[in-house]
């Protein structure tokens, strides 16, 4: 077996492992990434308790009369309302970021399956001396 | 099977090489590839050169490698069939050549982390390797034992540190290598692990964990009250992770803890173990396991914050009763109310009893832990926690019980091996294996004031300071056991020390007359204990001296613990007839706290020592019963049920049981050696001791009184002894022989043996020499004879003489 089987050999080993296994951990890591981002901004948390009060603030039961029973229970809209709000802003943000995310990690499994090519595409591009405008 | 032959060019060989040749200078060229071609390729279309393409288009070639030895070749899994190429580990199989001898082999793991980590924690290095592999006669042997020790190891792959352990199994009588390195079989399979658990740990560590996000706390309350007074646990592991060790063994424990808290009933806990156990590991490893949005966690307990309550800043802020309880009330409420917190009360004593830093706030907790509403966890000694509930059962009614049981060896030294990392960041050092195992073995044996893993952790971190070039050996663990608990444990390698050993019958003698056979039975039983042959689970020796009073037993003792332990007071002396009730034997186990004179605190404060048991006849069988254990294991368990070794100690019991006897034998003319197994017959028969008692000792030797001219030798030793004394005046005394055996003769009681003698010697001399230099007749430098009559002089009157000898001394 000479040096020369040994490298055919090792370049279709190569391939084969970037369009499979190469592509497919690629494909974990960008799944990995919004995961992450997704447990960053808390996206089930958030519209589990979408509008609970925020930070506990007049949470709980109040006594009394049925002038300070309604005041809890405006302040307690007040206080959902505040966390909706809040909440929103950030599942906004956060849905926008896993967007954008998403499409990068997706911009990045096709650039992948791309790359082994563009030293074929760079000798082409040579050859016909083709150049931006 | 497994194919041992070696295909140099499998494609995971090649492979292997590749990755190998593609070294970290390889890779850094390759960046630096890879950035200046796409640099120089933008650059040059941009200026309008369509060679730019090519050189833009290459750059992907260096780009990909790096990929390919990042995704692949740095990491080759093992392939399907069982073959040698197929199964060694690609940093070996990189390094291996085309017909691999054992030398290659040694030389291949001699340069890879895993082998290396051997080399520094089993001292088990490249070159050792080298040099063994020389006397392996196949390579088919290192690849066969290569292919038992992964199957045992449960291994993927075979690696470096799996082919040192076989090349030294390769070589014959390789056992014989190992107990060089104080190792066995079971210790290289145990570097081995130890090894793969540590990458495993990386590996975890490495792993996103699941925080819960920055939403995470919004819907619970604001907690200031308790921020000030509480430490939030779960707040200090995310940010720093867990610092400390999650056991196997506590899982039970952690799963029983988190079943409780989410439990429909009373969400509290108490964690009961002894100190050291630990609990506090425990409450960590809930704050980390709750943490984790990927544990399988209930719902009802994911992202609770675990706060420790600060009993000492709660104190310090509200001095006053009411003020404090107020305070407590306050904090426990804030915590209620946010919906997300788990209080844990560590060392709750604190809170329930009165005392330094401690104040009894039972009317304000019981209410609450009764209702059961705020989640709380309580950690508590195991005798706190009963003495508490002795005297307020309403407060273990309303507790939910988790004990917790100190660690078996295997997890100890699985904790210690997660453990050292931390300390050797810390302290800088490196711990090898050797020193993990001693740590484990001297404190079970040595330190009781804690349960494993917690004893063993502390003298592992004691022993950081004894490291030697930055590395911690057996050595260093022994030598910081014996530094801060003041005791001997390893073989005699002082050559002072082992001159002693070999003369220890000379040394003795020097102090002692005669009675050559008790002192070569004991000095016989010091040599076995410090070349390290005798028994490791009983006392170093036993022996039951028995004889009349005043014949050398007491003596011999002394002379033992001053010749070999280091000075009389390393002699524990227990006079029996004390212990004639059966109520004395909680005397005899009592703790230290409340009487430091008890054996046990005295054995477990000086265990190197030896025990002298007088009068041991005179015991009540309780007391011997309980010494029974003593005896056999070297074990005796205080009233706290702590082991407390005398292995290291020589235990004498004495007795004058059979005196008498002894006296008539000798006087009608036996030896001793003829009389003395009829004699400790005629002690069992009489029913002075049981059989199973005696049967306990090494030893029985009998002493046999004393003759006139060993009597004489009495005198000259404490005359020496007087001498000594007045060595600090700068004179010194003689007597004629004829004047010593007079002192013999008014000293010596056939009841009291030689007892009465020091008495008569110290007062007669003393005497005269105190007179003369009242009346300033001796000059410093000169030498007093103490003639016939002088002795005669001072102690007058035969009946003054008896009266002095009967009279009781402070010196005796």
């Amino acid at each position: 077996m000479g040096l020369g089987y040994n490298m055919i050999m090792l370049v279709l080993s190569f391939v084969t492992w970037w369009y499979g296994a190469g592509w497919h951990q690629r494909a974990k890591l960008v799944a990995a990434r919004i995961d992450r981002t997704l447990d960053y901004f808390s996206i089930s948390l958030l519209l589990k308790t979408l509008f609970t009060p925020f930070r506990q603030i007049s949470a709980g039961k109040v006594n009394g009369s049925l002038d300070t029973k309604f005041r809890a229970f405006i302040d307690r809209l007040i206080s959902r309302l505040i966390g909706a709000m809040i909440r929103s802003t950030v599942l906004l943000v956060g849905l926008v970021s896993i967007s954008l995310q998403a499409l990068l990690g997706l911009v990045i499994l096709i650039g992948w399956a791309a790359v082994p090519l563009l030293p074929f595409v760079g000798m082409g591009l040579y050859m016909i001396g083709w150049l931006p405008s | 099977m497994s194919s041992l032959r070696f295909n140099y060019h499998s494609e995971r060989a090649q492979k292997a090489r590749l990755a190998r040749q593609l070294g970290s200078w390889m890779q850094r060229l390759l960046i630096g590839a890879t950035i200046a071609l796409i640099i120089s390729g933008v650059g040059l279309i941009y200026a309008g050169f369509a060679i730019g393409w090519l050189l833009f288009g290459a750059s992907a070639i260096p780009a990909m490698l790096l990929e390919w030895r990042r995704g692949e070749l740095g990491d080759l899994k093992a392939t399907e069939d069982d073959t040698l190429d197929g199964v060694v580990s690609g940093e070996v199989l990189g390094l291996l050549p085309r017909q691999p001898g054992p030398a290659d082999l040694a030389a291949a793991a001699g340069q890879v982390i895993s082998s290396q980590f051997l080399s520094v924690r089993l001292g088990i290095g490249g070159r050792f390797l080298q040099e063994i592999s020389s006397s392996i006669s196949s390579v088919d042997d290192v690849w066969s034992e290569a292919f038992k020790i992964k199957r045992q190891v449960g291994a993927q792959l075979i690696n470096g540190a799996i082919i040192a352990s076989a090349i030294i199994r390769s070589v014959p009588n390789y056992q014989n290598l190992l107990a060089h390195l104080q190792l066995d079989d079971e210790d290289l399979i145990a570097g081995i692990k130890w090894y793969d658990r540590l990458d495993r740990r990386i590996s975890e560590h490495s792993k996103p964990r699941r925080t819960g996000g920055i939403a995470r706390d919004w819907s619970f309350g604001y907690i200031p009250m308790l921020t000030r007074f509480g430490q939030n646990i779960s707040e200090q592991i995310s940010r720093n992770g867990l610092m400390t060790v999650n056991l196997v063994a506590h899982n039970r424990a952690l799963d029983r803890l988190v079943e409780v808290l989410s439990g429909g009933s009373r969400q509290n806990a108490v964690l009961v173990g002894e100190t050291g156990v630990g609990k506090t590991t425990i409450i960590h490893s809930l704050a980390d396991r709750l943490l984790d949005a990927s544990a399988s966690v209930p719902d009802s307990l994911r992202f609770r914050q675990v706060f420790i309550l600060d009993s000492s800043a709660l104190i310090a802020a509200a001095p006053g009763r009411g003020e404090l309880e107020n305070l407590v009330m306050h904090v426990l409420g804030e915590a209620y109310s946010a919906k997300n917190i788990i209080i844990c009360l560590d060392n709750a004593q604190l809170f329930f009893e009165e005392g330094v830093g401690a104040v009894d706030l039972t009317n304000v907790l019981l209410p609450i832990l009764e209702a059961g509403r705020l989640r709380i966890v309580l950690t508590m000694d195991e005798q706190r926690f009963l003495r508490i509930g002795r005297r307020n059962p309403a407060l273990v009614n309303a507790l939910n019980r988790v004990t917790i049981a100190p660690a078996d060896a295997s997890d100890t030294l699985d904790i210690m091996k997660d453990h050292v990392v931390i300390t050797e960041y810390q302290h800088k050092v490196t711990y090898m294996y050797q020193a993990l195992k001693e740590a484990y073995r001297l404190s079970e044996r040595y330190v009781h004031d804690l349960a494993m893993p917690g004893r063993a952790l502390k003298l592992l971190d004691s022993a950081a300071g004894y490291a030697e070039g930055k590395l911690v050996t057996a050595v260093s663990v022994r030598r910081a056991i014996e530094d801060t608990m003041d005791i001997k444990i390893g073989v005699a390698t002082d050559a002072d020390e082992r001159e002693k050993l070999l003369n220890l019958e000379a040394l003795i003698h020097q102090r002692m007359i005669n009675q050559s056979r008790a002192v070569q039975v004991v000095s016989d039983a010091l040599r076995r204990a410090r070349a390290g042959v005798r028994n490791q689970g009983r006392p170093i020796g036993t022996f039951l001296f028995l004889g009349p009073t005043g014949v050398g037993k007491t003596e011999l003792s002394k002379a033992l613990a001053e010749v070999y332990f280091g000075g009389e007071d390393r002699m524990i002396r227990l006079d029996l007839n004390e212990f004639s009730s059966p109520d004395d034997v909680g005397r005899l186990i009592a703790d230290g706290a409340d009487d430091p004179n008890s054996l046990t605190a005295m054995v477990m404060k000086q265990p190197f020592s030896v025990v002298l048991l007088d009068e041991i006849e005179k015991a009540h069988p309780n007391v011997l019963a309980t010494l029974l254990q003593l005896l056999d294991e070297g074990i005796l368990r205080d009233v706290k049920n702590r082991e407390v070794s005398f292995r290291d100690a020589v235990v004498i019991a004495t007795s004058n049981a059979g005196a008498d006897r002894i006296r008539e034998l000798i006087e009608r003319g036996y030896q001793v050696e003829q009389f003395e197994s009829q004699l400790t017959d005629d002690l069992i028969g009489s029913g002075q001791f049981r059989p199973e008692f005696l049967n306990r000792f090494d030893e029985i030797v009998v002493f046999r009184p004393l003759t006139k001219p060993e009597l004489v030798q009495v005198v000259d030793l404490i005359l020496g002894g007087i001498n000594k004394t007045l060595a600090l005046q700068k004179i010194s005394v003689e007597l004629p022989a004829e004047a010593k055996e007079y002192l013999v003769d008014v000293g010596y009681d056939p009841r009291l043996g030689a007892r009465p003698i020091r008495r008569v010697v110290q007062k007669s001399v003393e005497n005269l020499v105190a007179r003369e230099m009242l009346a300033g007749n001796i000059a410093p430098g000169s030498v007093i004879t103490i003639s016939l009559e002088d002795v005669q002089q001072i102690l007058g009157s035969q009946q003054q003489a008896d009266a002095i000898a009967a009279s009781p001394s402070q010196l005796s």
